[in-house]
């Protein structure tokens, strides 16, 4: 086996790995603090993405700026579906949640393709440059940027949550809603800013990787089947699991188009997830068994 | 709050019953054939079966504003339109749907698995089927077996599009003929291909040519990619590891979005980016997003015949309507379709279906647009041998006809110039 | 009711000799997914295990029996059976690793929306049965095939389809099988506390419901003639297996064709109306909102609704 392939590999799918662990520590959140999963998640980021490509082509703004503006407009859209509709179904079936995502991103998803059409999109950074050559190996500088802003954003969104009093009581009610209750803290307020900033991480995500992956409206779904596996095998509402998950199912995914046919790769994030259940059903980083 | 909730839920129920129930009263007076469209028009393929339905009615407007069917006495072209959503199931539906409405034709889809989803309804319906883009072969070939084993009585299904495995011959073909004019003698091709329906087909057939041909040169990896890809630079250093000496891609747009500068990126040196026919690297959206990176590239595709004075007129009107948009492989299949309808109906003579089958048996059609290797005839499958890809290049920010020699517009530009 | 019931089912029998054609195929495809909604419903309503990957079931009867038909000749009436038992061998694998497990709610709906994508790139990848080319059958209207030249005749194959996984769902519901299986969806573990073997009722579930969607597969492979990996393992026909039961109540007897007959009309309805204009994806816009207020209005489920509604009027 070609070792500078391997290496290659490696390097690629870690550069990668930054925006696939701020999606997944978004869905995560959700998922921590209100127990509903976000079957919306990729068409949130995919809103992200289409936000990132009007602020670029209508006013000039660099995605690696308009990130700021993606992840506050999403925000806002995740601070209104938990107001306007995940709040009114905290105590329904399951099942109720799952149709009620399932509603959202099927909204999602066609309103972008009224408002933009079904082709392709992708985002021109000016920070796109040639990549920078270390002997036989590169480094893509547009995922070299995103990497490094991705993984600063996830930083400075754990240190919220670990540092500050509402950070705290956003993992309060993640840990025990009714004891959060008991001591005092609003808890829909609580839920309403996590699910805003878990979406808010989304639209970040999108609107970084935007430079890097072209996007249609259709391009969520599989967005979302990403981060699902990502944040089981990290562990489930699980915000360092869903970090470290979503580099490691990224460098695995990169090695398996070394290794196997490209078209078979996603198998090995799949396969590892299946090893996870077998031996460790809590995922990587989980504190307990669901 | 109930009784608004059973009101609507009533309400909603009751439209459900209107339309469900009885069918809509005829709207127009005026004669006119009814010809169900049906296409892709959302879900995954939502691009190219939107260019379908754009590039049809274009030619449907064209034909009535010349006063109709002449021989049906001037009768208009009426479209049905439906949108399979890229499922097989609510082809089968729409399907039914318009022939309800009183479809007395059927078109479509761009996806082979919705169309041959429509089949069963077209023969079972008596309503004749022309698919306009649709590359799988057992779409026709099955159809022609069951009559042949005369478990059907009538092939209703006919096509005007090239056939997967006729793409394949025709690329490897080209290939040879390519590097023969130029003097060029590549070893080592690499195919990389979009594991979905269609590049699958295309890289299938690609490569069981190739083994029948048994050319100079070496298919040396076919690798695939999942589609659509979320990253694909580690195929790229992959394909790269190999050496080649051409790179064929076959693509979708998304995903040509990203390997095309992949390849730039990771200075995969080769002679040539030439695609055994593939979407995605055309497309006026494609050039503008790809630039340069696109410059030189050549694809094996359907594609409109540009030296006819005709097809500039109809693409300019294409562009007006679309908004910027090529009249390309899709847009033009399509456009030609309605004119071999046209052309057909006004031999038959009338809208009986064995009527409308035995004039399309009987076609030799000279007017379409695209390049074609004769006129549009159907042979004993239903298909037409003469529809077949042209090699284009784009030159100049623009994909102009390379190959065959005699439809070109341009001299083709291989190996392609150092960076 | 009973006398109801007997009058719905006269009216559906009755039916095809006064509808069209296209009205058929919508009734088909309410009967057919109603079927399929019903086969969830025994893992995803009674048991109340949320599987979304019920379309790699689906997936594995319907490529089973058309392959077995095609290369073996295998008729597709015993085919389905052979695809059916395949599907359930394939619900075991996954109900085994799930539940074994003691992975619950969502837990469980990941792990099935990722076998049944395991099932999709496998089989994308595997020539012998097409790969993401498909596989195509051929179109005989042979009866011993499985096929139908007439859609009045598939019409009473889906009819009797959803009558009969409604008759043994309704048996599960009536026997102890059924009791236990409530008592594992409100509260497992007070169902173990109180003895019951909640592995092996939930296994049971889970191959019943697999079983029944793959034999499914066999009418999806006759009726539409093609199989892409992309279309039936894919997550949007899981998804499309479980709104109806859903939307029309879970883990109620009627509620996957109440809700079959709710949904299947109003997406027609929605795509007929703003499926022809310019702005393609109006009607699926519509359609979701339409899922929305569902929730919304009806989070109980429609058939729930409708009980409490004719109790309410039966009272006043």
């Amino acid at each position: 086996m070609d070792l500078t392939l391997v290496a290659q590999g490696l390097l690629s799918g870690l550069l990668f790995g930054g925006v696939t662990s701020l999606m997944a520590v978004g869905l995560t959140l959700i998922f921590g603090v209100m127990r509903v999963v976000n079957f919306a998640h990729g068409d949130m980021m995919v809103w992200g993405m289409y936000l990132a490509w009007m602020l670029s082509s209508r006013a000039g703004i660099d995605p690696y700026l308009g990130f700021v503006v993606c992840a506050a407009a999403l925000f806002v859209l995740g601070l209104g579906v938990q107001r306007g509709l995940v709040d009114r179904i905290l105590d329904a079936p399951h099942e109720m949640q799952i149709l009620l995502m399932l509603g959202v991103a099927l909204v999602l998803e066609n309103a972008a393709l009224v408002a933009f059409g079904p082709e392709p999109a992708r985002v021109r950074s000016s920070l796109t440059l040639p990549p920078l050559w270390l002997g036989p190996l590169f480094v893509d500088v547009a995922r070299l940027i995103t990497f490094v802003i991705a993984i600063a954003l996830t930083v400075l969104l754990g240190l919220f949550l670990f540092r500050t009093a509402f950070g705290r009581r956003i993992r309060a009610a993640a840990d025990n809603p009714y004891g959060a209750l008991v001591v005092g803290t609003d808890v829909r307020r609580v839920y309403a800013v996590a699910f805003g900033i878990g979406a808010a991480c989304v639209g970040a995500a999108g609107a970084l990787v935007a430079p890097i992956l072209p996007f249609q409206p259709t391009t969520g779904l599989g967005l979302s089947v990403a981060s699902f596996n990502i944040v089981i095998i990290g562990g489930m509402g699980s915000l360092l699991g869903a970090f470290l998950g979503g580099l490691i199912v990224s460098i695995a995914e990169s090695l398996g188009a070394v290794f196997l046919a490209p078209s078979m790769k996603e198998l090995v994030s799949f396969g590892l997830l299946i090893v996870i259940l077998l031996f460790r059903p809590a995922g990587l980083f989980g504190k307990r068994a669901a | 709050m109930s009784t608004v909730t059973r009101r609507a839920f009533l309400k909603a129920t009751a439209a459900g019953v209107a339309v469900v129930g009885f069918p809509l009263p005829l709207r127009a007076q005026a004669k006119t054939v009814k010809v169900g469209l049906i296409h892709t028009v959302t879900g995954p393929l939502a691009e190219p079966g939107q260019a379908c339905r754009a590039g049809a009615q274009l030619a449907a407007d064209m034909i009535n504003a010349a006063g109709g069917i002449t021989s049906l006495g001037g009768a208009k072209i009426e479209f049905l339109l439906g949108d399979t959503q890229t499922k097989s199931d609510v082809a089968r539906t729409e399907a039914e749907r318009v022939i309800n409405q009183g479809a007395q034709v059927l078109m479509g889809t761009f996806d082979s698995g919705n169309t041959a989803a429509i089949v069963p309804v077209a023969q079972q319906r008596r309503v004749p089927f022309l698919v306009d883009v649709a590359a799988a072969d057992p779409i026709t070939a099955n159809v022609a077996k069951s009559v042949k084993a005369g478990q059907q009585k009538v092939q209703y299904v006919y096509r005007n599009f090239p056939t997967g495995s006729s793409f394949g011959r025709r690329a490897v073909q080209y290939f040879n003929e390519i590097f023969k004019e130029t003097g060029q003698n590549p070893r080592r091709v690499v195919v990389m291909h979009a594991n979905d329906l269609f590049g699958s087909i295309q890289a299938k057939g690609f490569k069981a040519a190739w083994d029948a041909a048994k050319p100079s040169w070496e298919i040396v990896d076919v690798i695939p990619w999942p589609e659509p890809p979320s990253d694909l630079s580690t195929e790229v250093s992959r394909a790269k590891a190999l050496k080649p000496d051409i790179i064929a891609p076959i693509t979708r747009p998304a995903s040509a979005q990203l390997l095309l500068p992949e390849l730039i990126k990771q200075r995969v040196e080769v002679l040539g980016v030439i695609s055994p026919g593939s979407p995605g690297l055309y497309e006026a959206g494609q050039i503008a997003a790809l630039k340069q990176d696109l410059e030189y590239v050549m694809d094996n595709v359907p594609w409109p015949n540009f030296k006819n004075p005709k097809t500039q007129q109809v693409a300019a009107e294409y562009r007006k309507r679309t908004g910027g948009k090529t009249f390309d492989t899709q847009s033009g299949y399509s456009y030609d379709a309605v004119f071999i309808l046209a052309d057909v109906l006004e031999r038959a003579k009338s809208t009986d279906p064995d009527a409308i089958v035995d004039a399309i048996k009987k076609t030799r059609f000279s007017g379409g647009l695209m390049v074609y290797g004769g006129p549009v005839i159907f042979n004993d499958l239903g298909d037409n041998p003469n529809a077949i890809p042209a090699m284009i290049q784009i030159l100049g920010q623009k994909p102009l006809v390379v190959w065959p020699k005699d439809a070109a517009q341009e001299k083709l530009v291989f190996p392609r110039p150092k960076r | 009711m009973t006398w109801l019931g007997i009058a719905a089912l006269g009216v559906l029998l009755a039916l095809p000799a006064v509808v069209s054609s296209y009205v058929l195929t919508i009734l088909i495809f309410i009967f057919f997914y109603a079927f399929l909604g019903q086969a969830w419903n025994v893992v995803g309503g009674y048991a109340g295990q949320l599987s979304v990957g019920h379309a790699a079931f689906l997936g594995v009867g319907a490529y089973a029996s058309a392959v077995l038909a095609q290369e073996v000749g295998l008729s597709p009436w015993l085919g389905m059976f052979v695809g059916g038992a395949l599907a359930g061998a394939l619900g075991a694998v996954i109900g085994y690793l799930g539940f074994r497990f003691g992975l619950r709610g969502f837990y469980f709906v990941l792990l099935t929306v990722a076998f049944a994508e395991v099932c999709r790139i496998v089989v994308n990848n595997v020539e012998a049965v097409g790969g993401a080319v498909g596989f195509y059958i051929t179109f005989t209207g042979d009866p011993r095939q499985f096929q139908f030249r007439d859609n009045r005749a598939w019409y009473y194959v889906t009819l009797v389809l959803m009558l009969a996984a409604t008759g043994i769902v309704a048996l599960i519901e009536r026997r102890r099988f059924g009791v236990y299986l409530a008592a594992i969806r409100e509260d497992e573990s007070a169902a173990e506390a109180l003895g019951v073997d909640t592995l092996r009722y939930k296994m049971l579930a889970m191959i019943v419901s697999s079983f029944l969607t793959g034999v499914g597969g066999t009418f999806y492979a006759c009726y539409l003639l093609s199989l892409q990996p992309n279309a039936v393992f894919g997550i949007p026909l899981s998804v499309e297996i479980i709104i109806r039961p859903i939307v029309g109540g879970s883990g109620t007897l009627l509620g996957p064709i109440l809700g079959s007959f709710i949904l299947t009309p109003l997406a027609e309805v929605s795509r007929y109306y703003l499926g022809q204009g310019g702005w393609h994806g109006a009607h699926l816009i519509a359609y979701g909102v339409l899922l929305v207020a569902v929730v919304l209005f009806l989070p109980e489920g429609a058939y729930p609704r409708l009980v409490r509604l004719v109790r309410a009027r039966k009272r006043a």
